[in-house]
């Protein structure tokens, strides 16, 4: 051991003693802990649970939530529809499909047979009114034998049902199955699988009767969690995609197998222990925080690459393996740890988002970044203090340093006042642009059918024919009448009800309202003699009562004590959401009805109106939030305002700018996009953390401010551009997800990672010219 | 053929399926507010009755029961106390300031500006600016104080006339004490009624003239006034309906007035409403409607695509028989002679001069209760889905 190296020993600080002194120790200790939570890691499996991604604290959902066993029967079903491409649902070859298939559906468990719908279930009935009173019998005539008549019989029956347009196409050239749900099973008690039965609908409807001539569409809310999951499946292909991607980056960049492929290992460790740890406290792995672990491995990877970066600069100057290990750990522990733990507050300010999945996810994140600091802070020197650089990756770090890279090059030129403050002015034109396109970002989900999945997804396709062919639309509003148990039909109820009902149909947005009251007006017009001037409530209970004598179920709970009005909107947009709402509002405002309350909101658009709202809310909160911690991370490290400014403005444009991007992309505020800007955010300040502390190093060594930057870049520079590389690629791979607001997420986070290290590296020098500049003035 | 249509009841309320969608009226109301804002005060005691209706941007897609057409607009009324009225010649339908939200039956004009509506819980209002604005004039509070009063009133006389006609007639004497059981039996219904409040709807309206109508309704309710309705007396007794069937239309023709109704009730009258006589009924099913054409000859109609028509003032009748048996709720006459028919299910009938029939289903499938034919020949429906139009060419391309 040379002098330098063992002076250098005794310089070193106690973190350092504790890891390298024990080197063996920790290792055996990381195999053991990678073991362990390697295995509960394996355990976990991706779930999307509907109560996870709404704010379960807002009073609508705290309302449907009273009464979301009441209205199960309204929602968790799943249509499917069986079309001919071929001429009309009535010939024998399509009617046998059709039975076979209603047969077929009616053993796949979870679904709740006694509500089975198609023509082909014996509960499916035409009626008339005769002079003699009513008559009517299945719709399939009880003499079927797939003749013409029996098909010109089914015909007629058909039409006689009242179901054109709703078991059957409005243009007879599709018949559809309605199949309801048991959320929890009957005989098992067990709570429905949505991916097995997803998969069971598939395998054994879709894949066994789908032909040149026979299209099955199939929609639902177990369909889109079972698509969900199977598109978060293929989400673990692009993880493997982002490894190789970036294996060959970090190859390129050392030209070291050795430690790229350490820096690789210690960072998929990351992961492991992050899902293992988030296995072991109970949580789960969900659509939204299927994003962490490529973080966790990004970040990982970044970390890593400025510690090997380090050390083969040791090995260049002379050290030993174990010493060049140890100078790196002590020249980037505080730099790695300040940045590490700011990525950390920063996904903590997500936890004031009251929605479980974005809490999971600021979970997941804050973990996996607590796991970084031990593996590839910690782990990763213990290894590269055995293997050290190759040969091969010390002589090209030697080579590179004693070259002006071209890029690099280019970059400092931005401290130049010529090049600075042409930045500046691209960047003041980046801000209106961004200003200008923000205003127009949109709250919500702006596609049609599921917005959770792309707009020409399978699932889409099948959503938009099924609402192009029959008459129902998709985005639902439900607000749930409550009353004293029994008095759901009562007359006084029933009138505020109907006065409810035509002011919604008058609310722009609304298509159609529907609820117990129609049943009752119904009744009034069949119970005489098919006579619409009876289409009328009754102040005589008795009436009443036989005319809502045949209300479905689902339309008023056991107890008669709710009764859920169901508002079909024509669109599931923020603005139209808005106005139901306020006209609900409005409605509750000015009638009161001692008895009745009018409680929003469940259904697909009521949830997602409760979503919205807080999102509004929540966007703003988080934006000072994250902003707040970091301007305070920033000035207790640098102790300067002019740094915060440095530092957080290229933060605020990228911020910015992305709200333009949204909205230039389409892509609205929601419980995806949501987070994307504190992750943003919180990683993005890490560069300016790296980047303004050399050049502080550099001024304080009395540097012209070029010379400083120029010190800033040889030593992190190059770095933070590899960080937001491996960042925006890990990401990128999401853009390709079959899940929509995934894809989102990718396209922003890749933006982000890439625009914040742009920003760090032109804006900030930019900057410091600027404010030097203005400082001098003053003085 | 393959055209059998959705009948009467199509009752099979699948909501779960999706309900129907919507039917866009051709016609859009020409001030259509953005949103529905009412009074500033809560209301705690709300009464269909007296909630004015509601300003609707989609008055035009309420269920409307009844169009009627004067010198200067058309004006159809139904749900939600909604009354659309149009110019002659616009497009653009208004919504009328109604001071009730109840359910309108029945609109009928003595003149271009002067004209009643009838509907649910006893209402009738009363327009003399040709259905821009309307004012009460009986409620169902009111109309069962009335029959309260009048069946009062009536046992009363009766049961005077029975002590005064000791050497009546047997026959005549049995009338009597038939009529007197039948006022008791409406006067103790009266005196529940005011418990229960007002159930049953009027049904028919008939302007003879600026100052006499008819009102008919559930149940046998029979009203007439003879001062523009500022008052109104019962006159149930006129007719022979012991069993209270319901009186589903009315219409007048000259000096004659006829009366249609339940289980093939059939009354006439010859001297403009003061005596009626009960006719032999061609049907036992419900008639909904009557109608005497440009040839004076009498139609009535109603359950299952019956439809009989008399040439002699309904002292005979021969039957027509629609392809499809769906209830038939209105007829017009159409512009060359011949006539129109509507029903449930979207049905549509053409009836030419020369008796051939032309059927045809509007696109919406809804129950049609009433038409007008505009200028151009084309028809303004309504029904189920409000307003809906036919182009005239759909039905008389034959001519």
């Amino acid at each position: 051991m040379s002098e330098q190296q063992s002076q250098a020993k005794d310089k070193s600080v106690f973190l350092e003693r504790v890891i390298f002194n024990f080197r063996p120790f920790w290792m055996v200790l990381f195999a053991l802990l990678t073991l362990f939570l390697g295995w509960h890691a394996s355990q976990v499996r991706p779930e999307a649970s509907l109560t996870k991604m709404i704010p379960t604290n807002h009073p609508f959902i705290q309302n449907y939530f009273e009464y979301r066993d009441d209205l199960a029967s309204l929602g968790n079903v799943v249509r499917i529809v069986v079309e001919t491409t071929d001429g009309t649902i009535f010939t024998p070859e399509f009617q046998k499909t059709l039975q076979e298939i209603t047969d077929e559906v009616f053993f796949i468990p979870g679904v709740d047979r006694a509500g089975l719908k198609s023509i082909w279930t014996p509960n499916v009935r035409w009626s008339e009114v005769t002079e003699e009173g009513f008559v009517g019998g299945p719709v399939i005539p009880d003499n079927w034998d797939a003749s013409e008549r029996s098909l010109e019989q089914l015909r007629t029956n058909v039409l006689r049902s009242g179901e054109v347009g709703n078991l059957v196409a409005n243009n007879f050239k599709s018949a559809l199955i309605y199949v309801p749900l048991n959320e929890v099973n009957p005989d098992t008690g067990e709570a429905l699988d949505y991916q097995a039965f997803s998969e069971q609908l598939e395998e054994k409807i879709r894949d066994k009767y789908q032909t040149e001539t026979v299209k099955i569409h199939i929609t639902g809310f177990a369909k889109i969690i079972g698509d969900l999951i199977e598109g978060a499946m293929q989400v673990g292909l692009f993880f493997l995609l982002a490894i190789v991607i970036t294996l060959v980056m970090l190859f390129a960049y050392s030209r070291c197998w050795r430690s790229s492929f350490t820096v690789l290992g210690c960072s998929i460790i990351a992961v492991i222990w992050q899902l293992g740890i988030i296995k072991l406290i109970g949580s789960g792995i969900n659509p939204y925080s299927m994003l962490v672990p490529f973080l966790v491995f990004a970040i990982g990877v970044s970390h890593g690459v400025q510690i090997i970066n380090a050390m083969s600069a040791n090995r260049v100057d002379g050290h030993d393996r174990e010493m060049s290990a140890r100078l790196a750990f002590r020249a980037l522990y505080i730099a790695g740890l300040t940045a590490l733990i700011s990525d950390a507050i920063g996904f903590t300010t997500l936890m004031v988002i009251d929605i479980a999945v974005i809490q999971e996810l600021a979970i997941a994140a804050s973990i996996g970044v607590a796991v970084v600091v031990l593996t590839n802070l910690g782990l990763l020197p213990i290894i590269m203090s055995y293997g050290g650089i190759s040969e091969r990756g010390r002589a090209y770090s030697e080579r590179v340093r004693n070259q002006d890279h071209p890029v690099l090059t280019m970059f400092e030129r931005f401290s130049e006042p010529k090049w600075a403050y042409s930045a500046l002015v691209v960047a003041l034109i980046g801000l209106s642009w961004g200003l200008i396109q923000g205003q127009n970002m949109k709250i919500g989900d702006l596609d049609a059918g599921a917005p959770e999945l792309r707009p020409d997804s399978r699932y889409n396709l099948d959503n938009q024919f099924i609402v192009d062919n029959y008459s129902s639309s998709t985005d639902i509003f439900v607000v749930m009448a409550a009353t004293e148990p029994s008095q759901c039909i009562a007359y006084d109820n029933l009138e505020v009800m109907d006065r409810f009902s035509w002011h919604m149909e008058n609310t722009p947005g609304v298509q159609d309202v529907k609820s117990v009251v129609y049943v009752a007006k119904m009744g009034g017009y069949a119970l005489n003699e098919g006579n619409l001037k009876w289409f009328s409530l009754n102040r005589n209970q008795y009436v009443l009562n036989a005319n809502t004598g045949r209300t479905p179920p689902g339309l008023i709970n056991p107890d008669c004590s709710m009764a859920p009005i169901i508002i079909y909107l024509n669109d599931h947009k923020a603005e139209t959401l808005k106005t139901v709402v306020a006209a609900v509002d409005n409605f509750n405002a000015q009638y009161q009805q001692e008895g009745l309350e009018l409680l929003m909101a469940a259904g697909n658009s009521g949830i997602e109106a409760a979503t919205n709202s807080v999102i509004e809310t929540a966007q703003y909160k988080m934006l000072l939030w994250v902003y707040g911690v970091v301007i305070v991370l920033v000035f207790i490290t640098f102790r300067s305002l002019r740094t915060v400014a440095c530092i957080v403005l290229p933060l605020a444009l990228t911020t910015i700018m992305s709200q333009g991007l949204m909205a230039v992309l389409g892509i609205g505020v929601k419980v995806a996009t949501l987070p994307v800007i504190a992750l943003g955010v919180g990683i993005g300040v890490d560069y300016g953390i790296y980047i303004y502390a050399k050049i502080k190093e550099g001024l304080e060594r009395g540097m012209h401010l070029n010379e400083c930057y120029k010190y800033a870049l040889d030593n992190t520079g190059k770095a933070v551009g590899f960080t937001g590389l491996t960042l925006a690629i890990g990401v990128a791979t999401w853009i390709f997800s079959p899940i929509k607001f995934q894809a989102d997420m990718g396209i922003l986070l890749t933006f982000m990672f890439l625009w914040n290290m742009l920003g760090a590296l032109i804006l900030i020098p930019a900057l410091a010219r600027l404010f030097a500049r203005f400082g001098k003035r003053i003085h | 053929m393959i055209r059998a249509k959705v009948c009467a009841a199509a009752i099979s309320l699948t909501f779960s399926a999706g309900l129907n969608a919507p039917i866009h009226a051709a016609a859009a109301l020409q001030e259509a507010p953005q949103a529905a804002v009412e009074t500033t005060d809560a209301v705690t005691d709300y009464d269909v009755i007296y909630a004015p209706a509601m300003r609707a941007p989609e008055a035009t897609r309420a269920v409307l029961t009844e169009i009627a057409a004067t010198s200067e607009q058309q004006v159809a009324v139904g749900d939600y106390g909604v009354i659309v009225t149009r110019q002659l010649g616009t497009d653009e339908w208004q919504q009328a300031e109604v001071p009730s939200s109840i359910f309108l039956t029945s609109v009928d004009f003595a003149d271009a500006k002067l004209g009643w509506a009838v509907g649910h819980h006893g209402v009738i209002l009363q327009t003399q600016d040709g259905g821009r604005t309307w004012q009460p004039q009986l409620d169902g509070f009111e109309y069962i104080d009335l029959q309260v009063a009048h069946y009062e009133q009536r046992v009363a006389q009766l049961e005077e006339q029975l002590a005064n006609a000791e050497d009546m007639d047997p026959v005549e004497r049995e009338d009597l004490e038939f009529a007197l059981d039948d006022a008791l039996f409406k006067y103790d219904s009266a005196q529940i009624a005011l418990e229960e409040g007002p159930t049953k709807p009027f049904l028919d309206v008939l302007a003879l003239s600026p100052q006499e109508i008819f009102v008919t309704g559930a149940y046998g309710a029979f009203l007439h006034s003879t001062d523009g309705g500022e008052s109104w007396s019962i006159i149930d007794h006129l007719v022979d309906n012991i069993d209270g069937f319901h009186l589903n239309a009315i219409q007048a023709h000259g000096d004659y007035v006829y009366m249609v109704g339940e289980s093939g009730l059939l009354f006439r009258s010859s001297d403009r409403g003061v005596s009626w006589e009960t006719l032999d009924s061609p049907y036992y099913g419900s008639f909904f409607g009557v109608h005497i054409d440009q040839q004076e000859r009498l139609w009535i109609y109603g359950l299952r695509g019956n439809i009989f028509v008399s040439e002699d003032q309904g002292d005979s009748f021969t039957q027509l028989s629609l392809e499809d048996p769906v209830n038939i709720n209105n007829a017009i006459d159409a512009p060359n002679g011949g006539l129109y028919f509507v029903g449930n299910a979207g049905v549509v009938a053409y009836l030419s001069d020369s008796g051939e029939l032309t059927e045809k289903t509007h696109d919406s499938g809804a129950v049609l209760t009433d038409l007008v034919i505009n200028a151009d020949g084309s028809l303004t429906l309504v029904g189920q889905r409000g307003i809906l139009t036919m182009p005239s060419s759909a039905l008389a391309e034959k001519e």
